[in-house]
């Protein structure tokens, strides 16, 4: 008879507890009971006051999943780093999160210039890092071989553009007008001066400025030259918050707010931002604007409502916003991307999962999500709207959101969508 | 440890006609003899009996062995960085009292590092090569003969570990490589790249600073004897003149520095503030955007923090190191010129445009936008270039080019902010050394066997610029760790010295976790078998 080694006892019984749990991957960042996932993303400096919240606000929706049982089991914790906005800082917390902190997964990273520079120092494609729900428009980011693991959330900026120029030409007010585009001059602003050029728009005038550079007293300069044009004409401003702020108030300072019809890109057009940023609520009023979200103060939507009451109670003290919506749907898009992977949770089954379901998952986005093997593109679409001097952005002139949706690379004009989106999953907790 | 087959290795590096062809400033080469021994405490180290022996090879160079008392049987060989060639006058920043060409013994990185090792038992050794600049091939024979004559002194060396430094790691890599047995363990810390490369990158950051800011600048083709020494100095002086008027214009007017009155770029060009021309020819040649001063990310406390780190910072650091840059690309420059017999530094074909590549995007802000990118672009595509003579380039092509042929454990040391050998160098050296270990599994004999070589990589703090009172930014006194040139710490290079010795006994690499132990607790370093720097402009 052979003895019963003792040691063979316990393997076989830790074996039998093991098995009622998750499989455990052998890729970082993920236990039987924790998924560690990273964010890059500026928590101070001057673009903070536009996008500080966006990483308590992510970990607002992460706890409240934690607290209804998390992902199959596993509690989701997510580290942030601050990158400050600067391309070099993004690199090094990006190479920090991956390297030290050893996430399974980054999201929401934010910022072109930041997450190109990020993407190649921290060697995210080599390592086969998630690269989940990044919020730039810059198209380049869809390019799969470059960038092979990483997921767009935000329309495309060429998308934008295209759509911006079909409103003006369908918007009998604007058509006429002498129209001027002020721009970052990088990525984000080149791909919507591409954007513009694919709808057929031309502009009176564009001025590209560098990131960082558009002071008062050159905002001031390019309003005077433009307020020379005859009648009410169209400025587009396609930049961050903070230039948008500093433009609208150079049109205050010289009394031309009235003078033009102003439209503000989605990435610089969040009303809470601008008026904390000390810009008029009667120059916002009449703004128009192009979002694929629903107004963060529209109480009567159910993602909005829903994530409301998430952030009061997980993210107490913050105000809710358009940048608190858009983190809280990008957390609720990755946790659907991570149940979509399965219980035996690997790098390379959410990237799966997501090319094949990701289309379908619930959001609180009005365009469609466009994710599959071919495509790492998130929304495709906008529909357009006027601010009011509460910051409320409101279907412009009839009352009813028209979504119209487009690619990034081609002149076919966008097209009326009827995309209907998915109803919120029940209290906000994704079952897919 | 073989024996080694010194008369093999003599054929082998055909060594007569290519020193001779690569001789520069040779001292008067004594004859090969016994080396002067004396032993004595090294006061200055604190170490007590420590028998000192001096000699000079048969091809001229001075060595220097230190034998501890109580030596455990293993031997430091340690080969130096490149030094000067020729002798220089009193010139600020390059040589303040003058250079006179150095052709002393080094036989560890550092004091410190010598008093540490020998207070182990480890007993030290290394050489003055006896032709100083680009002496990759007399470096690795040098270090050859003093391997051998270490162990003809001492037979109870058993164990010897090969370490150097920048171009003495590159050395230190191609002895092992080359003679295969020689050595047990190697450790290359800062290694250089190869010498084409190098001058790469040197050389189009001399010929940026040449095309935007003083076309007067020679930079290439200097004439034979006194004239073009003559030159060569002439060209310091010129760099040096253009690097003050960009401090200068930087410190009246950071945000909108003027050009210098030198530069002949059309005044309409002149409008793109300077600093983004400087950052553009740092990032087209590959230097780092990190400096001593500058992190290329903090500001000072205030409304202008997140654009100090954003658009000033990224050029001031490539001022920073590309001085030095440009002024070891003078210098090695016309000591290559001297070796190969004429110009080998080539940029006829380079596409600034591709150079740049995403770094185009990544640091679109302190380029001051695509659009003033594009204009000077456009000036460097313009410019008139370079073009090597080719039998030069054939000639400085004979010295030893790495393969990647790993037999011994292999540590390397390199920090990602390395503004004369970047990180990079390291990089393809793991490229060859993967490719080789590729060619044994598919069944190729003589190749690299997996898990030989371990890489530890040294990068600075996330944020280190800091500032006085009035928001300027402070240049501390030494170069923060994981920035600069070889800057490591004692105990860093202690730990890898550790790691090498014991791996030359057992004659495996250190473990994952013995690796993770040791680094613990340097926030500086770090290991990752998947992590790779940048490599080289001049190979991407």
């Amino acid at each position: 008879m052979k003895r019963i080694s003792i040691v063979s006892a316990v393997a076989v019984a830790g074996a039998m507890v093991l098995s009622t749990l998750p499989a455990q991957a052998a890729d970082p960042g993920v236990t039987s009971t924790e998924i560690k996932l990273g964010l890059s993303s500026p928590q101070t400096g001057t673009v903070a006051l536009s996008y500080g919240k966006l990483p308590k606000a992510m970990k607002a929706y992460f706890d409240y999943i934690n607290a209804n049982g998390g992902v199959y089991g596993r509690k989701i914790k997510l580290i942030a780093r601050d990158d400050k906005y600067l391309p070099t800082q993004a690199a090094t917390q990006t190479t920090n999160l991956v390297l030290n902190d050893k996430v399974f997964a980054l999201v929401g990273a934010l910022g072109t210039a930041t997450h190109t520079k990020a993407y190649t120092a921290a060697q995210l494609a080599k390592n086969n890092v998630p690269d989940l729900f990044v919020n730039t428009g810059f198209s380049g980011f869809d390019n799969k071989t470059k960038y092979p693991t990483s997921f767009l959330i935000l329309p495309s900026y060429a998308m934008e553009a295209k759509i911006i120029g079909k409103f003006i030409a369908d918007t009998p007010t604007l058509k006429p007008q002498a129209s001027f585009l002020v721009a970052q001059d990088d990525e984000f602003g080149v791909d919507g001066v591409n954007g513009f050029k694919l709808a057929g728009h031309t502009f009176t005038k564009t001025t590209l400025y560098p990131q960082g550079s558009l002071s008062s007293a050159l905002a001031e300069g390019a309003l005077t030259g433009f307020s020379a044009a005859p009648g009410k004409p169209v400025i587009v401003l396609m930049g961050t918050t903070d230039t948008t702020a500093t433009i609208l108030k150079a049109a205050e300072k010289l009394s031309l707010t009235t003078k033009f019809n102003w439209i503000v890109g989605s990435v610089g057009g969040d009303a809470n931002t601008l008026l904390a940023l000390g810009v008029k609520s009667t120059t916002i009023d009449g703004v128009m604007a192009a979002s694929f979200f629903p107004d963060a103060k529209d109480t009567s939507d159910e993602y909005v409502s829903q994530f409301m009451k998430i952030n009061a109670k997980y993210n107490p003290g913050v105000s809710f916003d358009n940048v608190v919506l858009q983190a809280m749907n990008t957390a609720m898009l990755t946790v659907q991307a991570l149940r979509a992977a399965g219980k035996n949770l690997t790098r390379a089954g959410v990237i799966s999962a997501i090319e094949t379901k990701g289309s379908t998952f619930a959001s609180a986005g009005l365009a469609p999500l466009n994710y599959s093997t071919t495509s790492h593109v998130g929304y495709n679409g906008y529909w357009f709207g006027q601010l009011n001097a509460k910051g409320e952005l409101l279907p412009y002139i009839t009352g009813k959101r028209t979504l119209y949706t487009t690619d990034s690379t081609t002149t076919s004009a966008p097209v009326l969508s009827t995309y209907e989106r998915k109803p919120i999953p029940k209290n906000g907790i994704p079952t897919n | 440890m073989k024996n080694i087959n010194l008369k093999k290795g003599l054929v082998a590096l055909t060594t007569a006609a290519l020193v001779a062809t690569f001789a520069v400033v040779v001292p008067s080469a004594a004859r090969a003899a016994e080396p002067s021994c004396s032993v004595a405490p090294l006061a200055l180290y604190n170490v007590a009996n420590v028998t000192t022996c001096t000699g000079v090879d048969e091809k001229g160079s001075k060595y220097e062995i230190r034998m501890p008392a109580k030596f455990n049987g293993t031997l430091f060989l340690y080969s130096h960085g490149i030094r000067k060639s020729v002798n220089l006058p009193a010139i600020p920043v390059v040589a303040p009292t003058g250079y006179v060409v150095d052709y002393s013994p080094e036989v560890a990185p550092s004091a410190e590092v010598a008093t540490s090792l020998l207070k182990q038992g480890f007993a030290l050794a290394g050489a003055g090569v006896q032709a100083q600049g680009w002496n990759l091939t007399e470096q690795t024979y040098a270090a050859l003969l003093l391997s051998h004559e270490a162990q003809m002194k001492f037979p109870k060396i058993s164990k010897v570990v090969a370490w150097g430094n920048s171009l003495g790691a590159l050395s230190t890599q191609a002895l092992a490589e080359q003679y295969p047995g020689t050595v047990d363990a190697v450790g290359n810390m800062c290694p250089s790249d190869s010498g084409l490369a190098e001058i790469t990158m040197a050389g189009d950051f001399l010929w940026g600073l040449k095309t935007f800011f003083d076309p007067t600048i020679k930079a290439t083709g200097y004439s034979a004897g006194t004239a073009g020494y003559m030159e060569m100095l002439g060209d310091i002086q010129k760099v040096l003149g253009v690097i003050v008027a960009l401090k200068t214009a930087l410190a009246i007017n950071p945000t909108s520095p003027t050009w210098p009155t030198t530069s002949t770029v059309p005044a309409a060009y002149q409008a793109i503030p300077v600093r983004s021309a400087i950052l553009l020819i740092g990032l087209v040649s590959g230097v780092s955007t990190q400096s001593k001063t500058y992190d290329a990310s903090s500001g000072p406390a205030g409304a202008g923090e997140t654009s100090f780190g954003l658009v000033l910072s990224p050029a001031l650091a490539v001022l920073e190191n590309g001085a030095e840059a440009a002024l070891l690309a003078i210098a090695a420059n016309y000591d290559m010129e001297i070796r190969a017999g004429g110009i080998i530094y080539d940029n006829s074909k380079t596409n600034y445009s591709a150079r740049l590549g995403e770094d185009g995007d990544a640091f679109a802000a302190p380029l001051s936008g695509k659009t003033f990118t594009g204009y000077m672009l456009s000036i460097l595509a313009a410019a008139p270039r370079v073009t090597a003579d080719p039998a030069a380039v054939a000639r400085f092509k004979q010295m030893y080019d790495l393969q990647g042929k790993v037999t011994v454990p292999t540590i390397n040391l390199a920090a990602t902010a390395d503004h004369i050998t970047p990180p990079g160098a390291t990089t393809h050296f793991l490229d060859l050394y993967d490719a080789q270990v590729a060619k044994t599994r598919a069944g190729v004999e003589g190749a690299s066997q997996a898990g030989l070589v371990t890489t530890i990589w040294n990068r600075p703090s996330d944020t280190y610029t800091t500032f006085d009172k009035d928001g300027k930014p402070v240049t501390p006194d030494v170069w923060p760790n994981g920035t600069g040139h070889c800057n490591y710490t004692t105990s860093q290079i202690l730990l890898v010295a550790k790691m090498l010795a014991a791996s030359a006994k057992s004659g495996k690499s250190p473990s994952a976790s013995t690796v993770a132990a040791a680094i613990k607790k340097d926030a500086n370093l770090f290991v990752d078998p998947n992590y790779r720097a940048p490599l080289f402009k001049y190979r991407q």
